[in-house]
């Protein structure tokens, strides 16, 4: 069999749901990590990107339960806790959006390989007939 | 270049997820700041839906995903062989 970098569309949405989730994570990291660096000789541990991210995320969520539930007291006007009680929906819909329209995107500027179709179907067969012969069932 | 098919497809996700996205971001986000007696809010629905709809929706793909899997599973599952 010949060796060729074929992508396959299915890998390549599965790239972009990868890809998709790396920027966002990125977003996130990027703004984090200059405090964890500060953070990390401070503990005098070994802060694995877990680590980091678990943190980072429990900052965001205990941020988001003091406005939500107002254990402060901080008193703010209610639009702002309007605004704030579905965010973590809201940022889960956001990125699913920003995933399908990635996906979306690729599927439409993706360039149709004949030649490399027509190999791949030759391959499948052999591989088909190649099992058969060992027994398995189609 | 892609297919008709094909572009068809991939602009027609975008162009959902993008009414998708402006929707929900006026639905979460615009809404509180506009006057309870606007036009505007009759357009859409009370806020708790804003939350209880992707949750249920959420709920449904994970039912599809378990459900899909379960019927693979059980169409390939082998008896043990009997010596």
């Amino acid at each position: 069999m010949s060796h060729h970098t074929f992508r396959h569309r299915g890998v390549i949405k599965v790239r972009c749901l990868v890809e998709s989730g790396e920027l966002a994570l990125c977003a996130a990291g990027g703004f984090c990590h200059f405090y964890f660096t500060l953070l990390c000789p401070i503990i005098l541990c070994t802060m694995t990107k877990l680590l980091e991210w678990v943190f980072g995320v429990s900052l965001i969520g205990i941020a988001w339960g003091l406005v939500t539930f107002d254990l402060l007291d901080l008193q703010l006007p209610p639009r702002y806790k309007e605004v704030a009680w579905p965010m973590p929906i809201y940022l889960l819909v956001v990125f699913g959006c920003y995933s399908l329209a990635t996906v979306g995107y690729r599927v439409a500027t993706f360039n149709d390989c004949e030649d490399a179709a027509q190999e791949l179907q030759a391959q499948i067969k052999q591989a088909k007939d190649d099992l058969k012969k060992k027994g398995l069932k189609m | 270049q892609a297919t008709g098919a094909d572009q068809a497809v991939g602009f027609g996700l975008v162009g959902f997820s993008l009414l998708l996205f402006t929707y929900y971001t006026i639905w979460v986000i615009v809404l509180p700041f506009v006057d309870s007696d606007h036009v505007v809010h009759s357009y859409f629905l009370p806020r708790e839906y804003s939350v209880i709809l992707p949750g249920v929706a959420a709920l449904i793909l994970l039912l599809v995903v378990g459900t899909f899997i379960g019927v693979v599973t059980w169409k390939n599952r082998k008896p043990r062989k009997v010596d």
